[in-house]
């Protein structure tokens, strides 16, 4: 059994194995030891027998300390702290809590003999479980402790605060019945440590560590064994009043709402947050049985206000446009016309803010990916293999450039050149007012990912398995990393790091300058989307095929946030003012709280939205394969 | 359109000329790294239980250089020897696994395919819980060890830690404290429960919530810092940061002569205030 996880080194304890009673030894002529049933910091625990009784085996328990602490002052606050513990407990009258029947000394030994309590501790049943406890039978416990701490709290003419509410510290008895033992005596001693030690009380609330004893710290430590209970997570093993941190329902989500609204109840940092008594603690969960059993006798209001934070209220669109076919390219706004292409071949030109028709331009073949724009030209690839600039005013043709494969890749203007790459595997700088090509680079696959630009280098990915950098100037390679089943998602660059997506369904962080990943986060499924990065947050937000939207610690690759949709997010995320907006193939789009991946607010196509939401004064702009372009107000 | 096409043809061989892009600034040579470290018992402990190692290089991969090092501290803890076994095996789990991957990679001939290619943080984190398995298996039970380690590679320093060492960047006479103690005080103190005056005295101020040798799985911290030219990385073990003050730390630095001297006056002013424990300290020095 865990006694306790804390590791004492520099303590020669003044227990050692050898100085525990040997198995038969009897004291006052009446108590048989048969066994040791724990060691303690100060203190052991025997099992004994009861000879006054020689018909019938009654057992006790009895509780040794030894006053061999080396300085005298130490000695006798020790022998004070246990006469007031075996004062305490004398008087004591509740069904969860042991009888004492008997204080004595012999020797430098002080005894206190009490009921022997068979059964596991719930330290044990837990270890023992391999699943999660049942909630009931976690809801029951809880309100037997209320009852317990309810009756301690009120005792006169003094409340006995217990201090130590630990899963090791309560008994499972046979019958179900629950008994808390042990009335920490090691508490009143913290001798100055010297040295360094690892590991801390867990369940201890924050004030009690500058020497403030309530009632409510009772509280806090029935909150964090409850929630230990609930998640199996110790929290010996996790920094110190953390629970916050880790929401029950994060870790079990068959737990209900109200009861992990109850436990983090009890577990608020702030003493006054928690509820003011045991008693109240004790009705909020006798509530939740009354929830349980359907016989809602009890309000349900003692079980606390529990906010629906998550609105799913809808949005209308201000406008939307029908076009001939499927919407699957992001659209693009510039001078208040929104550009869009479609798979019914055409590069469409609307008026941003009525939606009006303003022109097409028809290419040969379906249109997947995004234009962008140079000066007064608009440019965008095609299925037909070609790359097309036509006028931003009329749609009138430019200028084009024609590859061997389909253009899927995204186009990308910087240095008067645009940048994509084909199907024909090669990625492609042409000049952005001529289309003539500069120079073109070939990887061994199709190239899908849209280049990122960043100094003199450009990044993108292929399906062969690598994302490339190469020198601007020329198209020469500086280096390609190995990301095995390809690269559609288009990377990001920001302070020294790129980030991308990869069909092995893991986001990189890989250097900018030198290709070696600094980090990887993996997703339940393959990345195809393309990361946004919040410069003021530090984040770093992608979608997965997994249908989760994950919010990532820029720097360090840890998990921030996730928000689960009902189908793949594929669509790139677009980050405006705070939020996170992005497409889902179940057909919305979503808004996400930067900050806390909260749901602001969605909205339903009846498509599945591939498209990436564009964002111009006040509204953002999503297609869909409902054929559908929707404005939307922000 | 046909007309565009027929003009260029399907297999067009496109002519080459260049992207001319507009450059500001010179080809630059790089930054570079300069060095120190050094490790004293104190004046209280009857022995040293840090551990420290330093590796610094400049690797020269397609006609361009760049320093790399790999620094690390470890304070071991646990009476006995177990405190002493504890950081000595980590550290050499830690620099083992990690030179592996990401120094000899850079030496070989193969420049497609000797490139390091998994990622720093699921290495260096994985080195560490080795190390955690290593120490939990073979050290005794209440022995332990904070680990703090540096890769430098180019001017990004990626920075795994656990315990109450610590890693500060030092700029323009400046210091940053990058990591985060685990120990409970620190908690205490970031949840405003205790000021950090009270926390000098307090008889829980040695208990740390995690460190390197407790068994179960490690939740390593990571960080990545971009290091300016000019500035310096410090790592240090609570044998220093516990007796000198931050701006003293940061004086000392700015009026050593080089970062080995700044080291050694370190150790000099800890052992001056006490050197109540064992003191430990790395300085790495960028040069822009």
């Amino acid at each position: 059994m865990g006694l306790s996880t804390r590791q004492f080194p520099e303590l020669e304890g003044p227990l050692g194995e050898g100085e525990t009673l040997p198995k038969g030894t009897v004291l006052q002529k009446r108590y048989k030891i048969l066994d040791v049933l724990g060691i303690g910091g100060m203190s052991v625990v025997y099992q004994a027998q009861d000879t006054r009784f020689p018909k019938v085996t009654k057992l006790c328990a009895v509780k040794e300390m030894i006053n061999s602490a080396p300085d005298l002052r130490l000695r006798e606050l020790a022998v004070q702290a246990f006469e007031r513990e075996a004062n305490v407990m004398a008087v004591l009258d509740h069904p969860a809590l042991p009888k004492i029947s008997d204080y004595f000394s012999e020797g430098n030994r002080s005894y206190l003999v009490m009921d022997y309590i068979p059964g596991r501790n719930l330290g044990t049943v837990l270890e023992e479980s391999p699943d999660f406890l049942p909630e009931e039978q976690i809801i029951g416990w809880g309100i037997d402790l209320c009852d317990m701490l309810d009756y301690l709290h009120t005792l006169k003419p003094q409340p006995v605060i217990f201090r130590d509410i630990k899963p090791e510290n309560i008994m499972l008895l046979p019958q179900g019945r629950i008994m808390l033992i042990d009335f920490g005596i090691a508490k009143v001693f913290q001798p100055d440590q010297k040295g360094t030690m690892i590991g801390t009380e867990g369940y201890s609330p924050p004030e009690q560590y500058r020497g403030v004893a309530e009632p409510r710290g009772d509280l806090y430590a029935l909150g964090a064994t409850l929630h230990h209970l609930l998640t199996k997570r110790d929290p010996r093993l996790e920094p110190p009043f953390s629970f916050e941190e880790r929401p029950v329902r994060a870790i079990n989500p068959g737990v209900s709402e109200s009861l992990e609204t109850i436990v983090m109840k009890a577990l608020q940092y702030d003493i006054d947050k928690r509820f003011s008594s045991a008693k109240e603690m004790k009705l909020a969960l006798m509530a939740l049985t009354a929830l349980y059993s359907e016989t809602s006798e009890f309000s349900s209001d003692a079980v606390g206000t529990i906010a629906l934070t998550r609105s799913s209220d809808s949005v209308l669109a201000v406008w939307n446009f029908a076009c001939e076919d499927e919407v699957r390219s992001s659209p693009i706004v510039s001078d208040g016309v929104l550009y869009v292409g479609a798979y019914d071949h055409n590069l469409w030109a609307l008026d941003a803010k009525s939606g009006e028709f303003r022109w097409k331009y028809a290419t040969e073949g379906g249109i997947a990916s995004t234009p962008c724009i140079y000066k007064n030209t608009v440019i965008v690839g095609s299925e037909d293999r070609v790359l097309y600039a036509v006028s931003a005013d009329q749609g009138r043709i430019v200028w084009s450039c024609p590859t061997n494969g389909r253009i899927r890749s995204s186009p990308r203007e910087e240095f008067e050149h645009v940048f994509f790459g084909s199907d024909d595997s090669y990625l492609y700088a042409v000049s952005a007012q001529s289309g003539r090509v500069a120079w073109r680079f070939q990887a061994l696959k199709e190239i899908r990912s849209t280049p990122a630009v960043e100094g003199e280098d450009i990044y993108f990915g292929s399906d062969d398995g690598h994302l490339y950098a190469l020198s601007i100037q020329g198209g020469k390679r500086r280096w390609q990393f190995r990301i095995s089943r390809g690269v559609m998602s288009s990377p990001v660059v920001f302070e020294g790091l790129v980030y991308v997506g990869g069909m092995d369904n893991n986001l990189y962080a890989i250097d900018a300058r030198y290709g070696s990943a600094a980090w990887r986060y993996r997703t339940g499924g393959r990345v195809i989307s393309s990361p946004a990065v919040s410069p003021e947050l530090g984040i770093v937000y992608v979608g997965s095929s997994d249908g989760i939207v994950y919010a990532v610690d820029a720097n360090s690759g840890r998990l921030v946030w996730k928000f689960a949709g009902e189908d793949q997010m594929n669509s790139n995320p677009t980050i405006h003012e705070g939020a996170v907006y992005i497409g889902s193939r179940d057909g919305h789009l979503y808004t996400l709280d930067a900050k806390s991946g909260d749901l602001r607010w969605k909205f339903k196509t009846k498509g599945k939205v591939f498209s990436s939401p564009a964002i111009y004064e006040g509204m953002v702009y999503i297609g869909s394969t409902d054929h559908h372009i929707y404005a939307l107000p922000v | 359109m046909s007309f565009f096409r027929r003009l260029f043809g399907q297999e067009a061989e496109p002519e080459v000329p260049d992207v001319v892009i507009p450059t500001d600034e010179l080809i630059d040579h790089g930054p570079t790294l300069v060095v120190g470290g050094a490790t004293h018992i104190g004046q209280v402990r009857k022995r040293n239980e840090d551990a420290y190692f330093v590796l610094e290089a400049t690797l020269a991969r397609d006609g361009e250089s760049f320093p790399f090092g790999f620094f690390l501290v470890a304070d071991g803890m646990g009476g006995h020897k177990g405190g002493q076994l504890a950081s000595s095996l980590t550290s050499r789990v830690v620099v083992e696994t990690v030179l592996r991957e990401f120094y000899l990679p850079w030496l070989g001939s193969d420049t497609e395919n000797t490139r390091p290619q998994r990622p720093i943080n699921e290495v260096i984190i994985e080195a560490a819980n080795e190390a955690n398995l290593v120490v939990h298996r073979s050290a005794p039970p209440e022995a332990g060890t904070t680990l703090t380690c540096v890769l430098i590679q180019g001017t990004n320093a990626y920075i795994a830690h656990v315990g109450d060492s610590r890693a500060y960047l030092i700029r323009q006479g400046r210091l940053e404290q990058i990591t985060k103690d685990h120990s409970l005080l620190a908690r205490l103190i970031e949840l405003g429960q205790i000021s950090p005056e009270e926390a000098a005295s307090h008889p829980q101020r040695n208990v740390l919530y995690k460190a390197i040798g407790q068994g179960s799985t490690l939740d390593v911290d990571f960080y990545l810092k971009s290091l300016p030219a000019n500035s310096f990385l410090l790592i240090c073990s609570d044998g220093l940061w516990g007796a000198v003050s931050g701006d003293r730390m940061a004086a000392i630095v700015k009026e050593a002569s080089s970062p080995q001297d700044a080291c050694h006056q370190l150790v000099r002013e800890a052992n001056a205030q006490g050197g109540e424990d064992n003191i430990t300290v790395v300085l790495a020095q960028i040069k822009g």
